[in-house]
């Protein structure tokens, strides 16, 4: 379980997020939204341990983010950024096998099977010998998702539960390959493991997540399954615009339209 | 039989090749790497004793081979002796290490800048160290007395050192912020800290007696003219122990390539890979600039070249580029010693022919994808 309890975090001295408290359960995914620079990535990175809070503290496991070396981090769970750039001309599999390195797969002998696994679970497979710089945005974001699942394969390792942080996994996607990867994510849950996405696509969220974690000028402001969370009242209270909350086809999938938005 | 023999060995190779062919094809291009590294063994082992073999003496080539197989004492005088092991020899020696020192700090830098045009001579890190080895040219013993006690032939090493310690801690202050290091600051930062150290140096020549004046043109130009064993003696253990941590950098270089957040959700300890990155940057590059003054391009030429063959792999890449940069200065010192011979060209005059325009090539060729 990923624990933040009373979480602060201060960026060049100002505060932007203040006293966030979460739960991560392993099983199941976990997605942050809210409005724009209401904190969002600033949480996500303060789970990944990239930036240390002011107060509060982060456990994953039961284990104090503090008290953890990076490469024991490493292990535990892996990191999406929103876009990477790379200046080298580095091919698919190179990058994809970064990820190797880092994770807990020390055997040789697992190392392509693996690379081509994850090549293929983000439908990447025959990208192997590309370069990198010469793909579209949405497939360098693939690339990156693949390498961070050579480093986490297995969701659970020795009955420790394991973590995927994605930052907006699917920003940059067509809609066939945002749903390819929302079900990627919903499988590693399946699995055992756990994920934490900062998502922008409210509808794509109420499909996949089983928690949401609505955000705020740096507050929580609701929190639970989308049902609970995706409200009229929270959708005006959180986004500014009253918005009329639906239920799709599907049963119990709220979803929100821009079309019922009275500005 | 023989025929036959060929054939299938022919075949083999051909086999061989087409492995290669398809492994580069599915963008894996270790074992291309690992051939790279041997043939680049060889072609080191081979331009060493060619260029103790060539020169302006006329030690000629078959007699040098004969005395060096130690089939013939009588094959050399004693003056070609002298020319050969104090004077080529040490020359080779020194162009290797300083070749393989530049070549692996442009490496480094530019695998910590994410960035194929950092340089250490570009940005400033060589002048920093010049200044630091012409204030103790110029200053000498009143100012630094005690550094050449503590240090002994070890101290311009050091002072070089400890110059471009400072301007790399410097620049990389100036150039990152938040975790993002902006290329077009370290450029331009790199440019202004060069022009400082130029103008702090232009007071100090101001300054100079005839004696130090000599010593310190030696310095603007580049030159591998005045090696000796005791040059050697004094820039080879700084040389060699940064060159030996960088195999450990490797993994952390390439994830770092992914960028400083990156790098640390892959477990690589960030700020202590960028400590002992740069300390090994600028003791490579003091102890060069102290033995052989501001050669440049190396440092680019060499890296570029490589990641275009083998790829951007560091384990791979920091090898390949040791042996490729010490060959080439050989090269290189090979033709500034022998275009206008008996006469000789700063080495600096030769590489810079060659690299620059190497140089303004890459810009062109990559301009899109270099973060300008």
């Amino acid at each position: 379980m990923i624990n933040v309890s009373n979480l602060s975090v201060r960026l060049g001295g100002r505060p932007v997020i203040h006293g966030v408290s979460l739960e991560a359960l392993p099983g199941a995914l976990t997605a942050i939204v809210g409005p724009n620079g209401s904190g969002k990535t600033t949480t996500l990175k303060a789970i990944s341990g990239e930036l240390s809070p002011s107060s509060g503290t982060i456990r994953i496991n039961g284990r104090d983010l503090r008290g953890l070396k990076p490469w024991e981090l490493a292990l535990m769970r892996g990191v999406l950024p929103q876009s990477t750039v790379i200046s080298f001309p580095f091919t698919v599999r190179e990058v994809v096998r970064l990820g190797l390195a880092a994770g807990a797969n020390v055997d040789p002998a697992v190392h392509d099977r693996v690379t081509a696994e994850a090549l293929e679970a983000v439908d990447l497979a025959g990208f192997a010998g590309r370069f990198y710089q010469e793909l579209s945005g949405g497939e360098q974001q693939r690339v990156q998702l693949a390498r961070v699942l050579c480093q986490i394969t297995d969701p659970v390792i020795d009955g420790e539960p394991r973590y995927l942080l994605l930052d907006e996994p699917v920003s940059s996607l067509d809609i066939r390959h945002q749903l390819g990867i929302m079900q990627l994510a919903r499988k590693f849950c399946e699995r055992g493991g756990g994920v934490v996405a900062v998502m922008h696509d409210l509808n794509l969220t109420a499909m996949f997540a089983d928690r949401m974690v609505m955000m705020k000028a740096g507050k929580v402001r609701a929190c639970g399954t989308p049902r609970e969370v995706l409200t009229d009242e929270t959708m005006e209270a959180v986004f500014g615009c009253r918005m009329q909350v639906g239920v799709a086809p599907a049963p119990h999938v709220p979803f929100v339209l821009p079309q019922t938005a009275s500005l | 039989m023989p025929r036959s023999e060929a054939l299938a060995r022919g075949m083999r190779l051909t086999a061989f090749a087409a492995d290669i062919r398809n492994e580069w094809r599915s963008g894996n291009r270790s074992r291309l790497a690992r051939l790279v590294i041997v043939a680049l063994i060889a072609l080191a082992v081979a331009t060493f004793v060619g260029s103790i073999m060539t020169g302006a003496a006329d030690a000629s080539l078959a007699n040098v081979w004969r005395w060096l197989m130690g089939e013939a004492d009588q094959a050399l005088s004693i003056r070609d002796r002298i020319i050969i092991l104090d004077i080529r020899l040490p020359r080779a020696v020194l162009g290797m290490l300083v070749g393989a020192s530049l070549a692996v700090s442009g490496v480094v830098m530019q695998g910590l800048f994410r960035n194929p045009l950092a340089d250490p001579g570009l940005v400033g890190v060589s002048s920093g160290a010049s200044l630091g080895a012409v204030l103790l040219i110029v200053l000498g013993t009143a100012a630094f007395g005690p550094l050449f006690a503590l240090f002994g032939f070890y101290a311009l090493p050091v002072a070089a050192f400890v110059g471009g310690l400072v301007t790399t801690l410097l620049l990389y202050r100036i150039a990152t912020r938040g975790g993002q290091t902006s290329i077009a600051t370290l450029l331009l930062a790199g440019i202004a800290l060069g022009a400082l150290t130029g103008a702090v140096t232009g007071v100090l020549v101001f300054r100079a007696d005839d004696k130090q004046l000599r010593d310190l043109t030696f310095w603007g130009l580049g030159s591998l003219a005045g090696a000796n064993w005791t040059k050697i003696l004094a820039a080879a253990p700084i040389i060699l122990a940064s060159l030996a941590v960088t195999p450990f950098l490797a993994r952390g270089l390439n994830a770092i390539t992914l960028g400083e957040a990156a790098a640390f959700h892959m477990g690589i300890p960030v700020q202590r890979l960028k400590n002992i990155a740069i300390v090994s940057v600028a003791a490579a590059t003091g102890a060069s600039v102290a033995v052989s003054g501001g050669i440049g391009f190396v440092g680019i030429v060499v890296p570029h070249l490589l990641r275009l063959v083998i790829g951007p792999d560091h384990r791979y890449l920091l090898p390949t580029s040791a042996l490729l940069g010490g060959t080439l200065l050989i090269l290189a010192d090979m033709i500034a010693r022998t275009i206008v011979s008996p006469a000789e060209l700063p080495i600096g005059i030769v590489t810079a022919f060659i690299g620059a325009p190497f140089f303004l090539w890459i810009l062109l060729r990559g301009r899109s994808n270099m973060g300008l």
